[in-house]
């Protein structure tokens, strides 16, 4: 059927990646992975704020790369992005509020 | 209006594949279930953090926070490394899986998928192993955890347990996912619905890595 | 090919799953309709079990010092009660008539997972059954519909009612979000051509943004809940501040779920009202996009004011001020919808059908319900009026007052869509009217009763208060409510059997369920519809009515009546899902385990501890696996692969 066809070609085009494209972001996310184990054990020599923007920012990178390439969700429809981007944004803030509530400089959690 | 009917009803197989947003329709109800899930495990993660920082906020202001801290002390960087990176590597090898069936190399897909359930089930064992562990070292489903000697009124197992244990639950049906589609795809090889129950099925699995990303930061680095 | 010529030459034997009652057809349906049906004759049930409910606190609050009840079995009462009419009742309620209106009004044969949609409603029916039969057991649960920790710890809720009560939602909650993911879908891409978001009915688009909330809020819930069964189950404690757990950590985690959760039970109803009001009034709706974007800045803002529920527990100057003004806020995207409305009846050619008085009913009252919510969005206020009874009052505007008269309303509007029969309209009104009396007598005294300290929960009072005559009237309204509601029953029942035929359009509507039979044939649309405008059936109808860019044009579409059954030609070729038993399977499997999992360290059925639980467990998880093969096997059947390629 025409769709069917159409649908193939849509797949294709997002998702032309080569093997080697894979194995090239498998291995940066190793190398992400390895620096991230490098930097927790040698903590001592960061400041506690670097120390955790350096590692929230390493799992960002490495998050970013399995939603972007291994999910594919860069270039595939605006709507996968959207429902999955959008919860994923309410989670942060979720997550950044109730830190702040519980936190003692607010202060409600006693 | 008769002369439409004909017209009319073919069109019943017309849209099944592709929908009024242009997209597989099974594919966004993926993507919005695996948003739902984000908050799902963010949820767990941060009444995990709220009463981590309470354990510590408690040890230091009695000044034991040094030899009693349990994330260093329970939570070794070696054991979490390894379960990191087969995870990461059974992501790797699945997109691997997904990429041979969309060109319809069997062969290659079973070796890769067949590795990727390999490398999750390896992730599950060392998990299994690590709450044995972690069991006999004093941290428990409990309100309080025991280091040397002294017992720790903390809800750090609690919350430990119940996140890192979801997520494995998580990656056990992930598991039987894979297996599932392997035995689909071995059992009708000409099916045209195959990649994408792949992608389905991989989509699950990627995510799956992507919280514990998140888990192996936050929970065991920070 | 082979599946193709089965299912023709099966459906050539008369068609035995449509035509005719079986409970074949009715237990393994995946026919959206069919399913709709059910949410809405379960919810209507456990509607008249929560009124019961009510009548029961009623009477013993009648009188001071009143003995009729004892306070546990008040505190069981009231908390079924709200349990029940919010998950069990308007919940499932708006989920049914979305289940059958909204792919009728996007032009779709059905939803995008039928499947998945007789999974939700065999969850949410076992989830039910579950909450009640804690009757049964022990007694029902009885720390209130939000469970406040730590009342809802082992050593004050011993027993097995707070297991059932997280077991039991934690069912109706995978149906939920289950039933989310199925309408976000099928609005998103079951949609006619033509029918884009921009044209989509605001009904389509109240439960779009419902849908998304309920996707979002649910997970936060099943978390917590989660973490109290472990503490009831395992020592958790999570929840427990006597052993380092955190009882606020337990609000602020139900709030962030159960705030948006009233919007869940608002936003459709609203949706429903936009609907009923420009089809009576002969005009379209007023500021089509206001109604729309405003319903979704409501579930966005939805989503930032849980922590007005807890003002109560001194979170500090910084978290009230906050959250007061984000609940304010709220104020602006609801007044808009109701100027819209009004603007939309304002000059109209009204026509006052039952189903329109109840939406201006629905507008009035909520307007009281939303003035009352301001004054408890504000924290100094509401520190005064905090668990006294004028929150009772003001969640009783919003919730009956605004979604179950609005429920009625949508009840009465698709009651001729939906059994193919006119309700009975004289019958209707006077019910219309009696509900309206005895709604405000029944709720209204509590504004007072609350204002002069009257705190809520309580199972009985002194005499001398100055309570007693407020209660008294509530009480002869609530009775006569109890009496408009089986007034509205008999006519249901009256008018399934001998009521009036309806046509395909009895009520001269614009939107595309009124251009198929009423009730439709089970594929809906024998030729799928091309919208060309917002109310593509008025432009059918009226081709040279002024409109605007959005409708009103005779641009060329092939919506028109179609007087369509089973056996029209053509119709055998629509290939729709198949029966199957699958979803029960799994459904009925689940339920059984949660059965199991309650009493995993308790006594049942005088066998040792965890003996009988571990049971329940194996033979759920055995029915679930039996439940998956069987919808592996029937949804490769069914695959629209399957059938384009053989």
């Amino acid at each position: 059927m025409a769709e069917h066809v159409a649908h193939d070609d849509h797949s294709v085009a997002h998702e032309s990646h080569s093997t080697k494209f894979y194995w090239m972001i498998g291995g940066i996310l190793a190398v992400v992975t390895a620096l991230e184990v490098g930097i927790f054990l040698v903590e001592s020599s960061f400041s506690a704020t670097m120390f955790l923007v350096i590692l929230l920012g390493l799992a960002l990178i490495k998050g970013a790369g399995v939603i972007a390439f291994f999910m594919h969700l860069r270039g595939d429809a605006k709507i996968f992005q959207f429902v999955f981007l959008v919860p994923l944004l309410f989670a942060f803030s979720l997550c950044l509020g109730f830190l702040k509530l519980f936190s003692n400089h607010v202060g409600i959690a006693g | 209006m008769s002369s439409s009917v004909s017209h009319g009803t073919g069109e019943a197989h017309q849209k099944p594949l592709l929908g009024s947003m242009g997209v597989d329709s099974r594919k966004l109800g993926l993507w919005a279930f695996l948003g739902s899930e984000t908050l799902f495990f963010v949820t767990l993660i941060t009444t995990h953090l709220i009463f981590y920082a309470r354990t510590k906020a408690t040890l230091a202001a009695a000044g034991t926070l040094e030899h009693l801290d349990p994330r260093t002390h329970y939570l070794g960087i070696e054991l979490t490394t390894v379960l990191a990176t087969l995870l990461l590597a059974s992501s790797l090898t699945m997109v691997l899986a997904l990429a041979a069936s969309k060109v319809k190399d069997w062969k290659k897909f079973r070796v890769w998928q067949m590795a990727t359930i390999l490398l999750g089930a390896a992730f599950v064992g060392g998990q299994v192993y690590e709450f044995i562990h972690l069991y006999h070292e004093g941290l428990k489903l409990a309100p309080q955890y025991v280091l040397e000697g002294e017992t720790v009124k903390s809800l750090y197992g609690v919350t430990f347990f119940t996140m890192t244990g979801f997520h494995g639950l998580h990656v056990t049906i992930g598991i039987i996912w894979l297996i599932a589609t392997y035995v689909k795809v071995a059992k009708f090889p000409d099916s045209p619905e195959n990649p994408m129950d792949i992608e389905l099925a991989g989509l699950y699995w990627h995510f799956v890595d992507l919280v514990w990303v998140a888990i192996f930061t936050l929970i065991y680095l920070i | 090919m082979a599946i193709a010529e089965q299912h023709v030459a099966s459906a050539h034997t008369n068609s035995p799953d449509y035509e005719g009652f079986s409970w074949r057809s009715w237990l393994a349906t995946v026919d959206h309709k069919k399913i709709g049906i059910i949410y809405i004759v379960v919810a209507f049930a456990f509607f008249v079990l929560g009124g019961i409910e009510a009548v029961l606190m009623r009477v013993q609050l009648g009188a001071a010092n009143n003995t009729f009840l004892t306070a546990d079995t008040y505190n069981q009462l009231f908390t079924m009660h709200a349990t029940t009419m919010i998950f069990l009742v308007i919940m499932p309620m708006n989920v049914g008539i979305g289940n059958y209106i909204v792919p009728l009004m996007v032009g779709a044969r059905d939803m995008a997972f039928p499947r998945l949609n007789a999974l939700s409603i065999w969850l949410f029916i076992g989830g039910g059954l579950l909450l009640y039969l804690s009757f049964l057991t022990g007694g029902a649960p009885n720390a209130g519909w939000f469970a406040y920790a730590p009342l809802t710890q082992n050593q004050y809720s011993p027993g097995a009612a707070m297991d059932y009560w997280v077991l039991g939602l934690g069912l109706t909650g995978i149906a939920s979000i289950a039933g989310g993911l199925n309408f976000i879908v099928t609005v998103l891409n079951m949609r006619a051509p033509g029918m884009t978001l921009n044209r989509l009915p605001l009904f389509v688009w109240m439960n779009l943004v419902v849908s998304f909330i309920i996707i979002f809020a649910f997970p936060t819930f099943t978390v917590a809940s989660i973490q109290l069964l472990f503490d009831r189950q395992f020592g958790g404690a999570v929840f427990n501040p006597a052993q380092g757990g955190d009882a606020l950590l337990w609000q602020h985690l139900f709030w962030f779920f159960g705030h948006p959760e009233v919007y869940i039970l608002i936003l459709p109803v609203m949706g429903m009202v936009s609907e009923i009001l420009p089809t009576f009034s002969r005009k379209p709706i007023f500021g089509y996009s206001f109604v729309a974007y405003s319903g979704v800045a409501i579930g966005f803002l939805g989503f930032i004011v849980w922590a007005h529920h807890m003002f109560g527990t001194g979170m500090g100057p910084m978290a009230n001020a906050f959250f007061s003004g984000a609940s304010m806020v709220i104020a602006i995207p609801t007044g808009v919808k109701i100027f819209n409305w009004i603007a939309t009846m304002w000059s109209g050619d009204l026509r006052l059908t039952t189903a329109m008085l109840y939406a201006i009913g629905f507008i009035s009252m909520f307007i009281i319900g939303g003035i009352s919510g301001i004054t408890l969005a504000s924290s100094p206020i509401d520190l005064q009026q905090t668990d006294s009874y004028y929150v009772v009052a003001h969640l009783h505007y919003v919730l009956f007052g605004g979604s179950i008269l609005g429920l009625f309303a949508g009840g009465f509007y698709w009651f001729p869509k939906i059994t193919g029969r006119m309700l009975d309209d004289k019958l209707g009104k006077i019910q219309f009217w009696l509900m309206m009396v005895s709604f405000n007598l029944t709720f209204f005294p509590m504004h007072i009763a609350g204002t002069e300290g009257m705190p809520r929960r309580i199972y009985t009072y002194e005499a001398g208060m100055g309570w007693e005559i407020w209660n008294q009237i509530e009480t002869v309204g609530t009775f006569l409510l109890a009496l408009s509601v089986l007034m509205f029953l008999y006519n249901a029942i009256k008018s399934i059997r001998s009521g009036e035929r309806a046509s395909n359009d009895p009520w001269d509507a614009s939107t595309l369920e009124w251009m198929i039979p009423s009730p439709p044939p089970s594929y809906n649309f024998l030729h799928v519809p091309t919208v060309t405008s917002r109310r593509p059936l008025w432009d059918a109808k009226y081709p040279h009515a002024v409109g605007d860019e959005h409708g009103g044009h005779s641009k060329p579409s092939n919506v028109r009546y179609e007087y369509t059954d089973e056996n029209t030609p053509g119709a055998k070729d629509i290939h729709m899902p198949t029966l199957t038993f699958s979803p029960m399977w799994l459904s009925g499997g689940l339920t059984i385990a949660a059965l199991g999992f309650i009493y995993i360290n308790k006594e049942i059925l005088g066998l040792p501890e965890g003996i009988a639980a571990l049971g329940f467990i194996a033979i759920g998880i055995v029915m679930v696996f039996v439940g998956i093969r069987a919808w592996i096997v029937d949804s490769r059947r069914d695959s629209p692969y399957m059938s384009s390629h053989h």
